[in-house]
């Protein structure tokens, strides 16, 4: 995908600061790229509605935790007298035990509400998916400027690592790994045990096998952003590297790197999931989105609320963020027509 | 090691077993609690399904409960062995096997005569022999190639000792000190002479629940390579080679007589026995319960999970067992943590077992147990010091911890066997219970590793979990291996007694225990040696393990009870031609 020659100039001529964002959108002419960009993001229904959920799950991430300290919300507590223990523990009544004290029914074993977990487990779910994606998008980010502008050798070296990383059987990596790595995190660096570590191993795994995929796609952009004139105007004035690199270059990346963000988070969400289903990660009894799955899948005939909303819940966020980076990368880019 | 290898036994008056089980009516609607109401037939193929891989078929490596009492029914006879029975509650007794009696015991109980049978045959024909025997029994002290089985019974024959505690005979390998070995075991002719150290005045229930004392051909011995050799004396033989993921498939072995097998407990009824290693709980009874084609004809040794037991009614229901397993599971306190008496007893007050049996299934899952020991062990008595209701007494457990003089909220780390919900779910149910109580308390999940940290002495655990099912029907066989600390404890490791326990008065009550020649009173002194570990609170009783089996509907005459320490009876099952 080739960035548009209007939006490049525009940021080279406008430095940041003086972009004209207070303009206002009811001003008819001299609209900045930005805007048109969010013009038409704002007329697609789908990618609005997807936003919506998304800032949804963002704002219930962060105020899970107090609503859990103020005990809104009580992923812990036993009601065991709310199963039926002849039937192995799953929740009395229909729906998986719904009532108007636990609006998504009850835990089957414990009888710890369901809702409170979910949402408990949702801020697991981001911090560890938005820290994997910053992990993943800094390493591949830098690597990919670097590669593209030097070319050559120091080219090669970062494609052949490229390669390597792809290569990897990283799955197998995450789960042999994962005991060592943790106790070395917990012993040698003094990292707190217990939910720490766990999530700190998943999140350092998933952003060190994630870059790959972003540094050639930076690297792609900064072949054709080097020869630009700003570039060479910057090299001429006796910018340095760090310069080029991070000021000059790096500015005209936001578009790709805002797409690929928001299609990297979903992945990572999922195999959060996936990873705890593996036993990697953290644990119960601090719920995540995965743990929660891991063992409502168990419960497809005897218990069909509790296995279908933590798989739903998962599949809604999944999409929704899919389908705002499909939203952004249309608004940001009106050349590609799907 | 704990739960997955603990044989229990049991067994039945001699007059059990004559077939016709029609009597024993059919499946209630909560599992009928082991008989099935069908007739066995002969012939046909009996599918066996089950989820962990067997990690030793070789006799004298064998240590879990389902191995030794399914290959002793189908391939491996012993000296003595449990008759079948079909009444649940049935009390323990032993047959004779490939020797014509029981055993005769004199020297207080320290040395054992048998006569082996002439007329039993190994597969290729030959007849098996005394030195058969004397060669097998060997084979444990091989301490190098032979692991696995309970290497334990080295202690009990009376072989010289050299200062690293292990005999200086070291198996028929090496062969070093043979003669010392010739003497603790004397062949005369058919006759067998076993001489200990100590009295076991019921070593013929040992000799039928363990594979350790069963004959082993030398000319067929390849030592680590035997590992999966299957070389039978039983009615049924290996089919080809035994694979260590897949299983293997059982068939008639014609060298077997009826005439030669007098113990009335291998009607031998399906033609082929097929067994499936390495399916997952939930697999095994999506298949049971659909009951449809081969699996019609599959039984398996795997609980029904949790989640499914919605699942087992009406007809389904009529194909469940429901009986208890040999199995109890507990929690020990480690003493090199919680040094404080005060605090040991708040945590047992505190420790809620029908939440926690709750979380593994409920009532199906398992009864609150009342001491370590299971009910039907010979020597089982109510322990006197758990006498909390089942679901604790937070209340009690405060005022104790309040008492104790230890610093409040009281920090304990639970390290627990977890990597399923299931179990996961029970550690936040006993963590619950206890946060009432004023502990704080930090949970542990350990998977694989989780024998190899909790074993060694300077794990920081709290309070770790721990499951036992005694090796033969014997509280000799609960309460030494886990607490006599001279036994487990060394430099590396805690043995079986991850609690690090030590007691010099339950040591010197273990001993006196051992010169007790009769089996009833030295039952009973292990009787008093349970109340003294209840005093120093060495182990907080949880559940009594139960065993909920589901079958398929063209099996017959299905039989479990602690006999084949709960798992299904092969020697008795059949399927419908």
């Amino acid at each position: 995908m080739t960035v548009p020659v209007t939006e490049l100039e525009s940021h080279v001529t406008a430095p940041p600061g003086e972009e004209p964002d207070d303009s206002g959108v009811q001003k008819v002419a001299g609209r900045s790229p930005t805007q048109l960009a969010l013009a038409r993001f704002r007329k697609d229904k789908l990618s609005m509605a997807a936003f919506c959920v998304v800032a949804l799950y963002v704002a219930t991430a962060l105020v899970a935790p107090i609503l859990v300290k103020t005990g809104v919300l009580d992923p812990l507590t036993l009601h065991q007298d709310l199963l039926d223990v002849n039937m192995g523990g799953i929740p009395k009544g229909s729906f998986g035990g719904i009532s108007a004290d636990h609006w998504l029914g009850v835990e089957p074993g414990t009888g710890r509400d369901v809702l409170s977990r979910l949402v408990y487990g949702i801020t697991w779910s981001l911090f560890i998916a938005l820290s994997a994606t910053f992990v993943a998008m800094g390493i591949g980010t830098v690597l990919g400027i670097i590669s593209g502008f030097s070319g050559g050798f120091t080219d090669s070296v970062i494609g052949r690592a490229i390669d390597l990383t792809l290569s990897f059987p990283s799955t197998m990596m995450l789960l042999a790994l994962s005991g060592v790595a943790v106790a070395f995190m917990t012993g040698t660096l003094q990292v707190p045990a217990g939910d720490v570590a766990n999530a700190l191993y998943v999140i350092l795994v998933l952003g060190f096998f994630g870059w790959p995929g972003i540094a050639r796609i930076v690297r792609g952009q900064v072949l054709s952003i080097r020869e630009r004139e700003f570039v060479d105007a910057a090299r001429l004035l006796g910018a340095s590297r760090g310069r080029l690199y991070f000021k000059e270059i790096l500015p005209n990346l936001w578009a790709p790197l805002l797409v690929y963000f928001t299609l990297m988070m979903p992945a990572f969400i999922s195999a959060e999931a996936a990873l705890s289903y593996l036993q990697v990660g953290v644990k119960p009894p601090t719920p995540t989105l995965g743990n929660i799955l891991t063992d409502s899948i168990n419960y497809s005939v005897a218990d069909f609320v509790f296995f279908f909303t933590p798989a739903f819940l998962i599949m809604i966020i999944v999409v929704s963020f899919n389908l705002l980076g499909d939203g952004l990368r249309d608004a940001l880019d009106p050349k590609t027509h799907r | 090691m704990a739960i997955n290898r603990k044989p229990i036994v049991a067994v039945a008056a001699a007059a059990v077993v004559s077939v016709s089980l029609a009597a024993c009516g059919g499946g209630s609607t909560s599992g009928d609690g082991g008989g099935s109401s069908k007739e066995a037939s002969k012939g046909g193929t009996l599918y066996y399904l089950t989820r962990t891989s067997a990690e030793h078929m070789d006799p004298q490596r064998m240590y879990v409960g389902r191995d030794l009492s399914n290959m002793n029914r189908l391939v491996y006879r012993g000296l003595t062995t449990f008759p079948i029975t079909d009444d649940p509650d049935a009390k323990f007794s032993v047959v004779p096997d490939l020797a014509t009696d029981t055993g005769t015991a004199s020297d207080g109980g320290k040395t054992w005569e048998f006569t082996i049978r002439d007329d039993a045959k190994w597969e290729d024909g030959k007849p098996v022999t005394c030195e058969d025997f004397k060669y097998g029994i060997s084979r444990t002290f091989a301490t190098d190639v032979i692991t696995g089985g309970p290497n334990y019974i080295l202690s009990y024959l009376d072989v010289p000792v050299a200062p690293s505690g292990l005999p200086e005979y070291n198996g028929p390998y090496k062969g070093d000190h043979q003669e010392d070995y010739d003497k603790a075991v004397t062949c005369d002719g058919a006759k067998l002479t076993l001489h200990f150290r100590n009295a076991w005045p019921d070593f013929n229930y040992a000799a039928a629940s363990l594979r350790s004392f069963d004959p082993y051909r030398e000319d067929k011995d390849q030592g680590e390579k035997s590992n999966y050799q299957i070389f039978s004396n039983g009615p049924y033989k290996l089919e080809g080679k035994w694979d260590a993921t897949q299983g293997g498939t059982f068939v008639r072995n014609d060298q077997y007589t009826e005439s030669s097998d007098e113990s009335d407990s291998r009607q031998a009824n399906p033609d082929k026995i097929v067994y499936t290693q390495g399916l997952e709980n939930e697999v095994i009874y999506d298949r049971i319960i659909a009951d449809s084609g081969d699996d019609a004809y599959a039984i398996t040794d795997r609980r029904v999970p949790p989640a499914y037991y919605t699942q087992v009614t009406g007809e389904v229901a009529d194909r469940s067992s429901l009986v208890d397993s040999p199995y109890v599971s507990y929690l020990l306190p480690n003493f090199n943590q919680m040094k404080n008496l005060k605090v040991r007893q708040a945590l047992y007050m505190a420790t809620d077992v029908v939440a926690s049996t709750t979380a593994l299934g409920g009532d199906k899952a398992g009864t609150p147990a009342k001491s370590i020991v299971a009910p039907n062990i010979i020597g089982y008595a109510e322990n006197p010091n758990f006498t909390a209701p089942p679901e604790g007494d937070p209340e009690a457990a405060k005022a104790l911890l309040e008492d104790s003089g230890e610093k409040l909220p009281y920090p304990i780390k639970f390290t627990y066997a977890g990597g399923t919900p299931t179990l996961d779910k029970q550690a936040a149910a006993l963590a619950e219970g206890w946060k009432k109580a004023g502990f704080k308390v930090t949970l542990d999940p350990l998977t694989d590793t989780y024998y190899t940290i909790i074993q060694k002495p300077s794990n920081d655990a709290d309070v770790v979990w721990g499951g036992w099912g005694a090796d033969w029907p014997s509280i000799a066989t609960v309460i030494p291996p886990l607490f006599d600390s001279r036994i487990n404890l060394t430099e590396n490791s805690n043995g079986q007694d991850y609690g690090n326990y030590k007691s010099d008065t339950v040591n010197k009550m273990i001993d006196e225990a051992a010169q007790i020649a009769d089996v009833d009173e030295q039952a009973a002194k292990y009787t008093e040696i349970d109340d003294q570990l209840g005093k120093d609170v060495a182990y907080i009783p949880l559940e009594l393990t139960k065993f909920y089996f589901v079958r398929g509907s063209k099996v017959t005459n299905y039989i479990n009870n602690p006999m084949t320490s709960g798992f299904p009876d092969l020697g008795a099952i059949g399927v419908e031609n």
